[in-house]
């Protein structure tokens, strides 16, 4: 879901080691450099961008936007396409920008794999410069780190002050009127999620241990908080109806369009064998049975309309990208090995056999419906597709 | 185009913006004649439709093929100007084709369209168009993906325009319709036929008057079309020449009907609809003001959260305030002067919904669309001709020769509809009635021959008050017999999806009802529901109905629809085949011989489609895992589908006969003869081993396995039986023929040697007292011709037919075969038999055929088995049970100590191995892991050999290893919640349910609850310790309300994380499957442990629907077939 530019145009200097991943706002910077001169409307206090680029900036421009008289700045060129990051409907988008511009807080949710996180990411990168304020919810997950905490030795040598307390990055958000995010909010247990809606609600955190001017930290202008859930794994069910209310609910669904999701497999692979020197050797026909048995499965009935059963297992685009992967490596490393085709119903076996034994079974109809039909309608790939089906029994 | 003359405004059927500008833009123009795009035969209408008295919505109706029909609303531009021509006095001119015209048939490459005037709007874009201007106009536009381009373009934009601006973007949309359309190559050949016919009528209004001031209003994509001179209508080389001389205008009946705002809803299913009626009024009403449009949006949050909060969900003015800011910025964000429906619907779903679809996301959904839609009724000015459906049945009726109200009187039809077109007709015509719900005609009942079904039908026909009366009801949906009924069974198919979707019955009921009242369109969306609801929820019953059902109409025994070929019928059938597949998991466990029955059944369908890997799969784990009768009828059937040989099958079921369980062997044969009864009266390589084996066991194993074997057989008719046996004596005289090698006089001798023998042995106790030849062991285990057996043989006979009785089915009458069972003196009671039984067979026998007896329904039986020496089994137990519940209380009494002894024992035994599983819970303790609250004492005493001064004298603690507390849990005041379905019959599950619910009730810190539903609900939680006085109050039987019994245990919860709720049901819901997911929903959002069990019982194999169960999963209960053991195991983990 993601389109690298280089990173030799930014106006920044990047002068660290290779890093694996790079942040948006250090990816984009040029981007959101250009973003920031082309629309100099009226922002919500202490956002860098106008709500209306935030969106140009997260889906793209289809064609080059040219800066307008007089707006011309140093090192920024006069033309530029904004790439395309996020693949999904725009007025969803707009819909959480114009959440976050009411300063409240935006919950997406989604299956796994729907570019839940990376939305947040590139929201937060254009609305306030960063995308680095972020709490990984894990059941481990205390309040400290929603919070604050302490530097135990300041805290035992002095007692409390100031120096030794250890803002969380929510707090640190709240300082500096910034985009604070949770990741994976539902994970956390629901008495520390319920340190949020006092956040939410107050917009201070008190801290009792100290006292005077230092006893509450307030929230500057323009700080929000945006968090991310899984319906699969936890559900929002757990969160308290007081944490729910102070939320906006975005649902990410997956790439509607099967041209796009093929696009960014093959994309996505690609670069996973690029960062081992190898190239993608994997047929697009190929990719495009994959993708088209990962639809399949996901929605629970066929391009064609015939009913699938869905097994209970996320069949998501992050999931099929690791199977394109898997069978491009195949392809490099042994290029003399069998015809790449045969290994797909292994690989999908794999990805469905998760946690319901009855999946392998769900699988096996689809082979027996949709595949069957596909093969009798005289698709040749599919017919060859058919003829693999002994590879998942047993 | 926009200057043209005449002066065009160009509509779509309905829309709010031009609604408001309308009467503004004639108010200008100030037209002597108004051309609108209506058939000519409506003329007579319009100065009742335009009355000021008419209250908007009605409708115009006509007759004809597609059925016209023409809704209006406040927010339809047509009734605005209609309204506008009569206030003016100004000449209303209907310039569309006449209905009935030649010109409707005209298709293009464009598909057929539901309804005329619905082309006045956009047709919504298909995916792979390639419509270049639309999407150069929706480009520079924004909103949601689906959004109707006029919708964003004409509608949302004009609040605040002024009424030129409006005209001029809805004209532009047309164009631009209408150029994606040409370039693609897909006006239909009606369109350019009605504007051929629009040019004639403006040509001929122009000749009359030529300086006439002529406005015309059509639908925006026909404007272009209506303009001379090249370069305006991109479709313009199309253009239809007009015709030599005009076809005359054909007499049609017309209708001006009052209408309702949910019919006007397009989801309704009703044609030419609108979304969200409600919405659009709103918009009309605010007359193109934006503050008074972004009001009708506070308006409209305020009421949706109301709705929320009546459906039981917190929603309050904070929620109402943030969906309308939200609404606001959104339309500000996209550039528009106010809110459209599209940005109101979105902040809705945002700040309401919460993510959540099944519960909450309910809620309001059916909030948004009670507010959103409205409820408001039309009606008719006074004075208004009669119309509508009452004149045209009674013109239906006495065209059919049907009692009608000139001839009232009652009336039997015999017809045939398949064969005589008028029957057929008629047929119809009375199934619409009955559908319409006018009390007119009453179908009787025609036995069909054989187990076909029934070709000709019987109704009772007579013309009464009330048929009037209720005519006049069932007009509101609709002015001729056809759309009447289509109306009433599209608003049942809309109430049962208001009610939460259909239950698979309902959609089966609704296609037969589609489909005999010869209605194909409905038929069709019928046949989608099925496609879409009968895998999801049905049972396998349903399913096998439903195939029956899906065959009669692809055989065209259907009088309503045949004829007509419902399309994707073939890909529904197959559809409903694969769900029918998957249900076979389900059966694993069960007992009843329906399920085999059924399995069957499947599997003779599945002849035709070939054998599926997953039905391979499935039949496996049937035949490998499942109960005693699934793996009999599961290995049979492998047999018939030909994946395993019949000889294989044949050893397997020889070995069962050594099984020492009599319960099991019994069920196994069961199965495997329901199912392979035929394949082993034609013998073959089934049936010899098993003979093999029968002949050659010693006798008194033999007659040990006598009763079960018998059991086994027992499922085959006595015909059939017949049969069989017949099979096997010819198969024992063959044999005899050939091992005549010997000399017969040595033979002879042996034979005398071998008697003298066994009479030694007889003497000595040491064989048993009777010699049963091979012929006699079939004759005995069949039932069959036992008028042939010998001596103490017959009395094996008699003590088993006092069991087993003649048997069921085809030959039971006993014409057949001969004096058969039973005709020998019956036991004048129990204790005679009983004492028989223990004096051939032995006691244990003895024990076992009287608990079949009791299953079978004999109370005398379960009386006389001894508590003290009866096996503790659950199957005695739920026999005996199951037959306490129809007992006088006295009886009751006596079966008490039996009851008692077994529960006892079962109780005993199962405290002795949960009791492990629920004990050890864990406290809080410190821990290195930074997780709670530092504790500072103890940090402070691990880390003392770290104190030290510093400079300026203060000690300090360097704290290395700092120590955290761990969060203590609760572990007391849980609360288990067993819900048990008692539904269908006194199973094992409820047994078992009980019995463990008597164990977990006495663990300390669990409070438990037992609540037994079908329908109703019962709450046992008073006697949840005494397991004995529980079953034997519990009463089976009823329907399954699995959410009524939720919604009960629902009540029982009060702190939701530390209660668990544990569902012990076969699912078989029999409701829509909505509320049930909804409960579920409401349960486990609060926060509630929720757990399905399949099946509670020893085996953990289960009876259940797996379509249901796979719902519920998703909805986030886990379902299981479980042991009590591993129940007590969950409970345990969420306890810890």
């Amino acid at each position: 879901m993601t389109e690298t530019t280089g990173t030799a145009a930014t106006g920044r200097t990047v002068a660290t080691a290779p890093r694996q991943v790079d942040p948006p706002e250090d990816r984009y910077a040029a981007e959101l450099e250009f973003l920031a001169a082309f629309d100099d409307g009226a922002r919500p206090p202490g956002w860098k961008l106008t709500p209306r680029a935030v969106v140009t900036f997260v889906v793209g421009s289809e064609r080059p936007l040219s800066l307008p008289q007089g707006r011309e700045r140093e090192g920024v060129p006069q033309r530029r396409t904004i790439s395309e990051k996020f693949v999904g409907e725009r007025a969803l988008v707009e819909r959480c920008v114009v959440t976050l511009a009411g300063e409240r807080g935006l919950l997406l949710v989604g299956e796994p794999g729907t570019a839940k996180s990376m939305l947040s990411e590139l929201l937060s990168a254009a609305v306030c410069g960063t995308s680095g304020l972020v709490v990984q919810g894990t059941a481990g997950t205390t309040e400290d780190q929603l919070r604050y905490g302490w530097n135990y030795a300041a805290l035992l040598a002095q007692g409390p002050s100031r120096s030794a307390l250890v803002p969380s990055p929510v707090m640190s958000a709240m300082s500096a009127g910034a985009v604070a995010r949770v990741e994976e909010v539902t994970r956390c247990l629901p008495e520390v999620q319920d340190s949020l809606v006092s956040i939410l609600s107050d917009r201070r955190i008190a801290v009792p241990e100290l006292s005077g001017a230092d006893s509450a930290v307030h929230a500057a202008p323009g700080f929000c908080l945006i968090a991310t859930a899984n319906l699969r794994d936890r559900g929002v069910s757990e969160m308290s109806a007081a944490l729910k209310r102070r939320f906006n609910f975005e649902q990410v669904h997956p790439i509607a369009d099967i041209a796009m999701e093929t696009a960014l497999v093959r994309r996505q692979a690609a670069a996973v064998l690029d960062r081992v020197q190898a190239p993608f050797t994997v047929d697009d026909s190929v990719l495009e049975v994959l993708v088209t048995a990962f639809r399949d499965l996901r929605n629970g009935s066929t391009v064609e309309g015939w009913e699938v059963e869905r097994p209970s297992t996320v069949m998501s685009t992050a999931e099929a990208v690791s199977v394109a992967a898997a069978l491009g490596l195949a392809a490099a490393y042994f290029p003399s090995g069998r015809d790449v085709l045969s290994l797909l119903p292994g690989h999908l076996l794999g990805v469905v056999r998760k946690d319901d034994p009855a999946d392998a079974a769900r699988l096996l109809g689809y082979w027996d419906g949709a595949v069957r039909r596909r093969a009798e309608r005289g698709g040749r790939l599919w017919r060859q597709v058919w003829e693999l089906r002994d590879r998942l029994e047993g | 185009m926009v200057a043209a003359r005449p002066y065009l405004i160009g509509v779509r059927h309905h829309s709010p913006a031009l609604s408001a500008v309308i009467p503004a833009l004639l108010d200008e123009f100030r037209p002597q004649a108004l051309l609108i795009e209506m058939p000519p035969q409506f003329a007579r209408w319009m100065p009742w439709l335009g009355h000021p008295r008419t209250v908007a919505p009605v409708a115009l109706a006509g007759s004809g093929e597609p059925l016209p029909f023409y809704p209006f609303a406040d927010f339809s531009p047509e009734l605005v100007a209609v309204r506008w021509a009569v206030a003016h006095g100004v000449e209303i001119v209907p310039c569309d084709l006449p209905l009935a015209d030649a010109g409707w048939g005209e298709r293009g490459s464009r598909g057929p369209r539901k309804n005329a005037m619905a082309d006045g709007g956009p047709p919504v874009p298909e995916p792979a168009r390639e419509d270049l201007f639309s999407r150069a106009l929706r480009r520079s536009q924004t909103g949601r993906d689906g959004d109707d381009l006029w919708d964003r373009v004409v509608e949302a934009p004009a609040p605040g325009a002024t009424p030129e601006q409006v005209r001029r973007a809805a004209l532009a949309v047309g164009w631009a319709m209408r150029a994606d359309e040409a370039r693609n190559g897909r006006v239909a050949g009606v369109d350019l036929r009605r504007e051929a016919q629009m040019r004639a009528v403006v040509a001929d209004q122009l000749s009359r008057t030529p300086d006439a001031r002529i406005a015309l209003l059509v639908g925006a994509f026909h404007a272009p079309a209506l303009v001379d001179g090249d370069g305006v209508d991109p479709a313009g080389r199309k253009r239809a020449a007009p015709l030599d001389a005009p076809r005359p205008v054909p007499d049609v009946t017309t209708s001006l009907i009052p209408y309702a705002d949910p019919l006007l809803d397009s989801r309704s299913g009703y044609p030419a609809g609108i979304r969200d009626p409600r919405w659009q009024a709103e918009t009309v009403r605010a007359g193109g003001d934006p503050a008074r449009v972004s009001s009708a949006a506070v308006r409209i949050a305020v009421e949706v959260c109301a709705g929320v909060r009546e459906g039981g969900h917190p929603a309050g003015p904070g929620e109402a305030r943030e969906v309308v800011r939200l609404t606001e910025d959104l339309a500000r964000l996209r550039g528009l002067p106010a809110p459209g429906r599209s940005e109101i619907v979105e902040a809705l779903t945002s700040v309401l919904a919460q993510g959540e679809m099944l519960g909450r996301g309910r809620v309001v959904a059916q909030a948004m669309e009670k507010v959103l839609v409205g409820e408001r009724r039309g009606r008719l000015a006074p004075g208004t001709p009669r119309s509508g459906l009452g004149p045209s049945l009674e013109a239906l009726l006495k065209e059919l020769k049907l009692p009608n109200p000139d001839q009232p009187q009652r009336k039997e039809l015999r017809l045939d509809p398949l064969r005589s077109p008028l029957d057929r007709r008629r047929e119809v015509a009375l199934q619409r009635t009955q559908a319409c719900g006018i009390y007119y005609a009453l179908p009787a009942d025609v036995q069909g021959v054989g187990a076909a079904a029934a070709l000709t039908t019987l109704w009772l026909a007579e013309w009464t008050p009330s048929s009037a009366a209720l005519t006049e009801i069932a007009g509101l949906l609709g002015v001729t017999l056809e759309q009447a009924s289509e109306g009433t069974l599209r608003r049942q198919r809309e109430r049962e999806r208001a009610d939460g979707g259909s239950t698979a019955q309902q959609v089966l009921d609704g296609l037969l009802a589609a489909a005999g009242c010869g209605l194909p369109g409905l038929a069709a969306d019928r046949l989608d529901d099925t496609a879409r609801v009968l895998p999801a929820t049905a049972t396998l019953p349903e399913l096998l109905a439903g195939l029956d059902l899906l065959s009669r109409l692809e055989q065209n025994t259907v009088p309503g629809v045949a004829g007509h070929a419902l399309p994707d019928l073939a890909v529904v059938m197959e559809e409903v085949h694969t769900a029918a597949i998957r249900q076979v998991d389900g059966l694993a466990g069960s007992s009843d011989r329906a399920d085999a029955r059924a399995l069957l059944a499947l599997v003779v369908r599945h002849d035709r489609l070939g054998t599926g890997m997953r039905l391979d799969a499935a039949l496996k784990r049937l035949a490998t895992e499942g109960s005693p009768l699934m793996r009999g009828a599961g290995s049979a059937v492998r047999v018939l589908l030909g994946l395993d040989d019949a000889a294989g099958l044949g050893d397997r079921a020889a070995a069962w006969l050594d099984l020492d369980t009599p319960l099991e062997l019994a069920a196994r044969l069961s199965g495997l003869l329901i199912v392979a009864g035929p394949l082993l009266e034609a013998g073959g390589d089934v049936i010899d081993p098993l003979l093999a084996r029968l002949e050659l066991m010693p006798d008194d194993l033999f007659l040990r396995r006598l009763p079960a074997v018998r059991g086994g057989f027992d499922v085959l008719t006595p015909a059939a039986r017949a049969r069989l046996l017949a099979a096997v004596e010819a198969r024992l005289d063959d044999r005899l023929d050939l091992v005549m090698t010997t000399d017969p006089v040595l033979l002879g001798r042996w034979a005398q040697a071998d008697a003298h023998a066994l009479e030694a042995l007889r003497e000595r106790g040491l064989a048993s007292a009777v010699a049963l030849a091979p012929a006699d062991r079939w004759r005995l285990v069949l039932g069959q011709k036992q008028d042939q057996l010998q001596g103490q043989a017959k009395r094996y006979g008699q003590a088993l037919d006092e069991l087993y009785g003649q048997g069921r089915g085809e030959g039971s009458g006993g014409d057949l075969g001969g004096p058969g069972a039973g005709d020998g003196p019956s036991y004048p009671g129990v204790r005679e038999w009983s004492e028989d039984l223990t004096q051939l067979f032995g006691a244990t026998v003895r024990e076992e055929v009287l608990a079949a007896a009791a299953a079978g329904g004999r109370v005398d039986a379960a009386l006389a088995i001894d508590p003290a020496s009866a096996r503790p089994s659950v199957e005695l137990l739920t026999s005996v049970l199951s037959l306490a519940g129809a007992l006088p209380e006295r009886t009751v009494a006596r079966l008490r100590p039996l009851v008692a002894k077994v529960v006892s024992d079962l109780t005993q035994e199962l405290s002795r191995t949960l009791t492990p599983a629920l004990t050890g819970l864990t406290s809080s303790r410190p821990t290195r892991r930074p997780g709670g609250p530092i504790d500072l004492h103890r940090t402070i005493r691990a880390n003392l050999k770290t104190a030290r001064y510093l400079p300026d004298g203060t000690p300090t603690v360097i704290p290395e290893h700092p120590v955290f507390r761990t969060r203590s849990k609760r572990t007391t005041d849980w609360r288990i919640i067993l819900l048990v379905d008692v539904s269908g019959s006194m199973e094992a599950s409820t047994v078992w349910s009980a019995i463990t619910a008597a164990v977990l009730s006495g663990v300390p810190s669990l409070t438990t609850h037992l609540l037994a539903f079908s329908t109703d609900v019962i709450d046992f939680t008073g006697v949840v310790s005494d397991p004995l006085s529980l079953l034997l109050e519990v009463s089976v039987g009823g329907g399954t309300s699995i959410a009524t019994g939720l919604a009960a245990a629902r009540e029982l919860v009060t702190v939701p994380s530390r209660t668990m709720v544990v569902v012990v049901s076969d699912f078989e819901e029999g409701g829509s499957i909505g509320p049930l997911l909804a409960q579920v929903r409401l349960l486990v959002d609060a926060g509630v442990h929720v757990l399905g069990c399949a099946g509670l019982d020893e085996t953990g194999a289960a009876r259940y629907s797996v379509s249901v169960a796979s719902q519920l999963v998703g909805a986030g209960m886990p379902v299981a077939a479980l042991s009590p053991l591993e129940l007590a195991r969950w409970v345990g983990e969420q306890v810890r």
